[in-house]
């Protein structure tokens, strides 16, 4: 019987990190590790924190956050046991991965996410991304922008999109609306970072609207959940604009409060210019609530084409904002279903095992 | 010969292509084929297949395309001639399969059923196909070992979707135009874009002589299944003597055009005054064809001059009794038809022109079919480049072989005769490339070598394209495993790279521009493996006298000698005439022998339309 690979993966930060890239690395990993494909996963992390559970064969070593340090600690782990697969989470990391792999006699696997992968890498970043067995990206964008600067043969570029747990689902969200004395509100709803270097999220886009919107007759009123230091800039924007009355800014929220937002919003508006895909999207989509972002980049992926939410050109803001507020709501339950079909776990899953199968063909 | 194409969504994120895309890529390729256009659809409308027809066999609808296996699970679209056909049936009939058509295309779907992805191997003939598997839910694709008929894919992560033409799959509006720096280096180095490139970076050929299987863990990458490098590497281990060559030649060429004589229209002959077209029709006689009517191409500036082909093409037609038919060309029709040839070009090439034209006389002669001669001088050594390339190897190939010296020189020369290097700029380039085959190649071919790109390319251009391209790498790996003599070597060189680059390409494009279908009986799969031990040990000449004796009446004496004196057509004139009108910046090329062809390039990309901005691309 043929001995199942075993797996190292090198990632900024997996079980134990925030955001979506290690979220990303979560589902990837843990369905790796369920589809039985595998035997054994290690990964080493540069940032782990708190308490974390870890999926059935897979073990995670100390976090080192210096890179140096990370190094070694990758090195030393790679040289303590057999690997086959060796699993690289970001392009940064691709020429320690490449180095571990060749040494190892391992096929390499890395994965791109969204604007690190974009401009051109360095040079030892580019050789070893085209010394890759298999690019995984997470939207077609990426892939394009991947191939624009690596002499690579197309067919090891594969798309493996980002998908949305199943504890995202359609629900009341009245209670929270209440609660925030948004009754009888139209509530545009953004899920984002707020630090001033990703301001290409477009809360600055949305503020510019709300104006406009409200010149129309639209009863809107504007929530942010998300935190960072360019919150303050934003806030004062949005009060210029609007006023107290229509602007909640929330900062971070915990997991079971974020479905209750998306639940509560009548559109998921993040007009971002630089979504490697845009999760958020499918969150709130697979909450039941319309999305809209920009035609750009991930975000088409993640809107699917404009068959699960809109994507505007950013001069039509306002008029698909308006638009979209006063279409019939449909049906949550039907457009979480069409969000999971193309994006759900099973889904996912089955694209991380067709991705080790294309791996393996060629053993 | 036809236009297919498809589209298949197989990432589970994908939603159903539009019909309207499918019919637009589809109806881009009209001139390909005239007689009838089909779609088909999964259920699931995750996979269309388009298709054009020009019929030629089987000329009934029931032969249209797609065509459904009688079981309904396998959907063929297919551009091309299986020549073996009528053999395959009677196997196939004999295994228990059941014909409804008598169409070669038929035939596909049975041997797909039989023998899967290993069918290619029993295919004779110039092919390009997809074939849907409602079963596994994915698509198998092919094209023949020399590359006769074109297949180009584009995979957007998403999507995947093919067509016979570039031009075709952008007309479908959903692909990406971005420039392939590749594809431009390439077109400047050869004159055409080696493939697997195209100008596009989102559009690829599949190479020829490959399969590829495409589902929904999307396209894998494309695999060989003929290499013709390997059936001469095979062949030199037992050459065939001298004496046998007259015979095996005979023998070869007769089944290779007798095969290629299976249509149920008029098969006719483009006749030019050199061996091979002449041979050809010798060989059609000989094969059984009654009524022949061939072709020539003659030009009003050579009218009564020994340029002029169209008397001794008139002599070798009568030899044979064929029904000879001049057709006259002359520059005012050139420029009158020179956008229309530009706008037919799927991609750019230097050459075809005179394909276009003498196409263009056979549609007008009422024709659908017609044999050529092309792949004579590959076969047969009829280039210069077969004594050329040994005789540099052997005398510069040592001193290339001393690290930094080609360089050197060549920084000397500029130095130190600065006129020479412009003048001159091949042999500048000598020392530097001599000392392999594929830089020796390149050297002989080039239409620019890399260290000149950077005064016709933008810089940046130039270097990316350098680097994805690796010319020589992808010329070196045409000769793998080494056909093991220079015959052989210089052999595959011309074959899998100018002739399938440029010469089948442009036969394919200017043909089917008029619906006519090129046939190459001299570029066959099964000739070449039956002369392949032949090809090991071919003294210069030799070759093509063996050919001109292949006929049971030979071709006159005077057609060998006038082989060796070689043509010349005017259009080279009027395609330099053209390039100085329509693009004043060719101003800056150096002005040498070969200028004509570096001229017409600057004319031909900047026609294809890659950006608005010639800037871009070409140094200012």
């Amino acid at each position: 019987m043929k001995r199942l690979p075993r797996l190292l993966a090198l990632v900024g930060d997996a079980f134990g990190g925030r955001g979506g890239i290690a979220q990303y690395n979560r589902d990837f990993l843990g369905a790796l590790a369920k589809s039985g494909a595998v035997s054994s996963i290690t990964v080493v992390p540069r940032i782990a924190r708190g308490f974390f559970l870890l999926p059935e064969k897979i073990e995670q070593t100390p976090a080192h956050a210096a890179r140096s340090v990370y190094a070694l600690a990758a090195l030393r782990t790679a040289f303590s046991r057999p690997f086959d697969l060796v699993f690289c989470g970001h392009v940064f990391m691709a020429p320690l991965a490449a180095l571990i792999a060749r040494l190892k006699g391992a096929k390499l696997i890395v994965q791109t996410h969204g604007i690190e992968a974009w401009p051109r890498p360095s040079r030892a970043q580019l050789m070893a991304v085209e010394a890759a067995d298999l690019v995984l990206c997470v939207s077609r964008y990426t892939r394009s922008a991947v191939l624009n600067w690596a002499a690579i043969v197309p067919e090891r570029v594969l798309v493996l999109s980002n998908t949305v747990r199943d504890i995202f689902t359609p629900g009341d969200g009245s209670a929270l609306r209440a609660e925030l004395g948004l009754q009888g509100k139209r509530v545009l709803l953004t899920v984002a970072r707020l630090d001033s270097q990703d301001r290409y999220k477009g809360h600055d886009r949305v503020i510019a609207v709300l104006p406009q919107l409200v010149a129309q007759g639209h009863d809107v009123a504007y929530v942010v959940v998300g935190d960072g230091y360019d919150r303050a800039r934003l806030e004062a924007a949005a009060l210029r604009a609007v006023g107290a009355e229509r602007v909640r800014f929330l900062g971070e929220v915990e997991l079971q409060s974020l479905i209750k937002f998306y639940r509560m919003a009548d559109l998921f508006v993040m007009p971002s210019t630089g979504e490697g895909f845009g999760i958020a999207f499918l969150e709130a989509m697979a909450c039941g609530t319309r999305a809209l972002g920009l035609n750009v980049a991930g975000a088409k992926d993640a809107l699917a084409d404009e068959q699960l939410g809109r994507a505007a050109p950013e001069t039509e803001l306002a008029a698909t904002i308006a638009r979209v507020l006063v279409e019939p709501k449909g049906d949550p339950g039907t457009l979480a279903a069409a969000v999971r079909a193309r994006f759900g776990p099973e889904t996912f899953a089955t694209g991380v095992c067709n991705a080790l199968n294309r791996l393996m063909e060629t053993a | 010969m036809c236009g297919i194409n498809g589209i298949v969504a197989y990432h589970s994120a994908s939603s159903a292509p539009e019909e309207a895309e499918l019919l637009a890529t589809r109806d881009a390729m009209r001139a390909r084929g005239p007689d009838g256009s089909g779609t088909w659809w999964s259920a699931d409308r995750h996979c269309g297949l388009g298709h054009r027809r020009l019929s030629i066999i089987d000329l009934s609808d029931r032969a249209s395309q797609p065509m459904t296996s009688e079981d309904g699970r396998f959907v063929v679209v297919f551009n091309g001639e299986i020549y073996n056909y009528p053999q395959l049936r009677a196997e196939l009939e004999t295994d228990g399969a059941r014909f409804r058509t008598t169409s070669d295309t038929e035939a596909l779907l049975h041997l797909y059923a039989h023998y899967g992805a290993e069918m290619v191997h029993r295919l004779r003939g110039m092919f390009a196909f997809a074939i849907w598997d409602q079963t596994r839910r994915g698509l198998f694709l092919a094209r023949d070992p020399y590359g006769i008929k074109p297949l180009y894919t584009a995979n957007d992560g998403w999507t995947f979707r093919f067509a016979s033409q570039v031009k075709a799959l952008l007309a479908g509006g959903n692909i990406s135009r971005d420039p392939e720096p590749a594809g431009i280096v390439g077109f400047h180095l050869f004159g055409s874009v080696p493939e697997p490139f195209t100008l596009y970076r989102d559009i690829r050929a599949l190479p020829a002589g490959h399969t590829q299987w495409v589902d929904n863990a999307g396209p894998r990458e494309p695999k060989p299944f003929a290499n013709l490098a390997e059936v001469l590497a095979k062949s030199a281990a037992n050459p065939t003597p001298a004496a046998e060559l007259p015979e095996r030649v005979r023998a070869g060429v007769l089944d290779s055009v007798s095969a290629h004589l299976l249509s149920d229209v008029e098969v006719g002959i483009f006749l030019s005054a050199g061996v091979d077209s002449g041979a050809m029709l010798g060989v059609m006689r000989d094969a059984g064809q009654r009524e022949i009517r061939a072709i020539t191409l003659a030009f009003d500036e050579f009218k009564g001059t020994p340029e002029d082909e169209a008397p001794e093409a008139a002599r070798v037609s009568a030899i044979y009794g064929a029904r000879h038919i001049v057709r006259r060309l002359n520059a005012q029709e050139f420029f009158g038809d020179l956008p229309t040839i530009l706008e037919a070009m799927d991609q750019p090439s230097i050459d075809g022109v005179n394909t276009w034209f003498i196409a263009k006389a056979a549609k007008e002669a009422g024709l659908k079919v017609a044999l050529s001669g092309l792949g004579g001088d590959e076969l047969f050594g009829g280039y210069a480049s077969f004594r050329d390339l040994p005789h540099w190897r052997r005398w510069f190939g040592p001193f290339a072989a001393v690290p930094g010296l080609g360089f050197l020189f060549r920084k000397f020369i500029r130095a130190v005769a600065p006129n020479l290097a412009v003048a001159r700029p091949k042999a500048v380039g000598l020392l530097e490339l001599s000392g392999s085959w594929a830089g020796t190649y390149l050297l002989r071919r080039g239409l620019f070598l890399p260290h000149e790109l950077p005064m016709f390319v933008d810089p940046e251009i130039a270097r990316e394209g350098l680097r994805r391209l690796k010319p020589l790498n992808r010329l070196a790996a045409t000769l793998m495993p080494d056909p093991r003599t220079d015959g052989g070597r210089v052999c595959v060189l011309e074959s899998a790279n100018y002739m399938r680059n440029q010469l089948l390409r442009d036969a394919d494009w200017a043909g089917m521009a008029h619906s006519i279908e090129i046939r190459v009986p001299l570029v066959d799969f099964t000739l070449l493996a039956t002369l392949a031990p032949a090809i090991a040990l071919l003294k210069e000449g030799a070759g093509k006298a063996a050919l001109a004796h292949a006929p049971t009446t030979p071709l006159p004496a005077a057609a060998l000698i006038r082989a060796k004196t070689g043509f010349s057509v005017p259009t080279g004139a009027w395609m330099s005439m053209a390039a100085a009108k329509l693009w004043g910046a060719t101003a800056s090329l150096p002005q040498y022998k070969g200028l004509v062809s570096r001229r017409w390039s600057s004319v031909v990309i900047n026609h294809i339309g890659l950006t608005d901005d010639p800037a871009k691309v070409h140094a200012a």
